[in-house]
């Protein structure tokens, strides 16, 4: 029992540093501040008051609303998981991080921590923003289908976090654009502005196999759209749970594939 | 005699170029046999290896071919377990800009798994032990190199591991911050009896500090040794210089033992032996026998830099 309480806190503060980086680097650049508050607002107004001007109906207003919400806590928290390694590839420091006794779930646990803070704070901005400015309740199908809606937000994010970070190991830093751009793909392909019904055949296919389609699908079903899909809530977790799965396995696979092609180090270089 | 770095034929190539595949070949076919508390030095050209193969030991690069235990432990199988007891050290500091000194060492601290009352504790520590409690509070970005240098020196202590790898510790600094950085690495081996392993291009470093010196060119250790046994080994010797009061005398100094050669100039002579410890007082009592007068004597000993563009050449 001693033995497995000291091992559960080993596994802690290692998790617990990473989450230390993320929130000490958080709080001194002025970039991550403008990525809570900046961006998300800018977004966020302008798609809010375009659905004005149009006179959009309010089911509508939700729809779009919903997307845009969910997008910008989605794109912050990503970020956080991407910039466990990011930070360290910007200050050339990688094989200290990487020489250390540390597993990816320790990137993944504390990186994921800050995200879920940094991402929960801009839904709940934006939240409280489309009640007083836009008149639209966020809250009305409840807490429990806000607390598994975000859930599936913020695993999503952690996702595409381990995406990036794998392309960066395999790729080099160029591929940091990556952390940027993906977001913005599957704005393209989710169902963000629009429902995936829209959407030419194969591309809809696409969408189908990404997690956040299914949960945006589940939080907009309770304003009235019928989801395309039964068991949207379980089909995205499951799928969610795969791709997690994956990853994790692939980060390995990448990270294996860094040290031996020299990459590891390049990235300190 | 336990080792803690065991290698044997280690091989590593960097392939580079998206279509025309270039291949360098990095090690080629390195052994090593590190005993426990040693202080090891590795000197060597530029793209000699020196730093691929400390991260082939540090388990940041994986060797193609090639057996490797660090401290009794296959690095392949047991990675996670030696990464525990192992360090290392970069002359070019880089760690995370905005970042203070002490959450540097926090933030290393724990991904060693220091938490709490340990943690502070090993922290202040190492504040102590560097002397940068002044910069504490200074973020990494805001330091003099030979600051970040004894930050990283620190950060490599954090875990007190038994095996430390210093890639270039003073490369950048100012002599006297320098001496200072030896002092601390000198201090470290004494005192804990920590093996070091240490790439340096400073030769007069690697004579103040190592025990013993491997040269490696081309991916392959050329020469291993103490200084002196490399020295020996090139027969680079020492130069004694005598100035006589007269003509050189005419004796047969070329048929002692541990003479390399002799030069005669007007009323000078030098003489190159093997050590001038073990051979000048030979060559006084020869002098002396034959009542010969010297005006002025000279020594210059042969340096590992000597030895350096020997091997490097």
């Amino acid at each position: 029992m001693k033995t497995f309480l000291l091992l559960l806190q080993d596994e802690i503060t290692k998790a617990r540093a990473f989450a230390f980086k993320n929130w000490v680097m958080t709080k001194r650049n002025v970039f991550t501040l403008f990525e809570i508050l900046f961006w998300p607002l800018v977004s966020f107004l302008s798609v809010g008051l375009l659905a004005e001007f149009a006179g959009l109906k309010p089911d509508m207003k939700a729809f779009i609303l919903i997307g845009v919400v969910s997008m910008s806590a989605v794109q912050v928290c990503q970020l956080d998981v991407a910039y466990a390694l990011l930070y360290d590839v910007w200050s050339k420091a990688t094989k200290h991080a990487f020489i250390a006794p540390v597993g990816i779930r320790h990137h993944l646990v504390g990186s994921l921590t800050v995200g879920i803070g940094r991402g929960g704070t801009v839904f709940f901005i934006l939240m409280g923003g489309s009640f007083l400015l836009f008149d639209f309740d966020f809250t009305a199908p409840g807490w429990w289908p806000i607390a598994l809606f975000m859930l599936g937000l913020f695993l999503s994010s952690a996702s595409v976090g381990i995406l990036v970070s794998i392309l960066v190991l395999t790729l080099g830093n160029r591929a940091e654009v990556a952390a940027w751009s993906l977001v913005s793909l599957m704005l393209l392909l989710c169902g963000i502005y629009y429902p995936i019904s829209i959407l030419p055949e194969w591309v809809a296919v696409i969408a189908k196999l990404i997690p956040l389609t299914f949960f945006l699908e589940y939080y907009r079903s309770f304003y009235g759209f019928k989801p395309s899909f039964s068991h949207v809530l379980a089909k995205g977790y499951l799928l969610l749970a795969l791709y997690l799965v994956i990853e994790i396995a692939l980060m390995k696979i990448a990270l294996k594939r860094a040290k031996r092609t020299g990459m590891l180090l390049r990235l300190s270089e | 005699m336990k080792l803690a770095v065991e290698a044997r034929g280690l091989r590593k190539s960097f392939v580079s170029g998206w279509f025309t595949k270039r291949k360098k070949e990095a090690l080629k076919g390195v052994d090593l046999n590190i005993p426990e508390g040693a202080f090891w030095g590795i000197l060597g050209p530029n793209g000699a290896g020196k730093t691929t193969l400390l991260s082939v030991i540090s388990n940041l690069l994986t060797p193609e071919e090639g057996e490797i235990l660090v401290l009794g432990k296959n690095l392949r199988t047991h990675g996670a377990e030696i990464s525990k007891q192992i360090n290392l050290s970069s002359g070019h500091a880089n760690f995370l800009w905005s970042m203070t000194v002490r959450e540097n060492l926090k933030y290393y601290g724990m991904l060693y798994g220091l938490a709490g009352a340990g943690l502070a504790r090993k922290v202040e520590e190492l504040l102590d032990q560097f002397e940068l409690h002044d910069f504490a509070g200074v973020r990494f970005e805001e330091l003099s190199t030979g600051t970040k240098q004894k930050l990283a020196l620190s950060k490599c202590l954090v875990n007190d591991p038994k095996l430390l790898l210093l890639d270039e510790p003073s490369v950048g600094l100012d002599p006297h911050v320098a001496r200072r950085v030896r002092e601390f690495i000198q201090r470290l081996h004494q005192e804990k009896g920590t093996t070091i392993l240490m790439t340096t291009h400073n030769m007069r470093e690697a004579e103040i500090l190592c025990e013993q010196i491997a040269f490696i060119k081309d991916g392959t250790i050329k020469a291993f040794g103490t200084p002196q046994d490399l020295k020996r080994s090139l027969r680079l010797g020492d130069r004694i210089h005598i100035t006589f009061q007269g003509a050189v005398p005419l004796l047969s100094l070329e048929m002692m033992k541990g003479i390399y050669g002799l030069q005669v100039r007007d009323s000078s002579c030098q003489i190159l032996v093997d050590d001038h410890r073990e051979r000048l007082p030979h060559i006084l009592d020869l002098f002396i026998s034959q009542s010969v007068l010297i005006h002025d004597l000279s020594i210059q000993e042969s340096s590992l830099e000597d030895v350096f563009i020997a091997f490097a050449g």
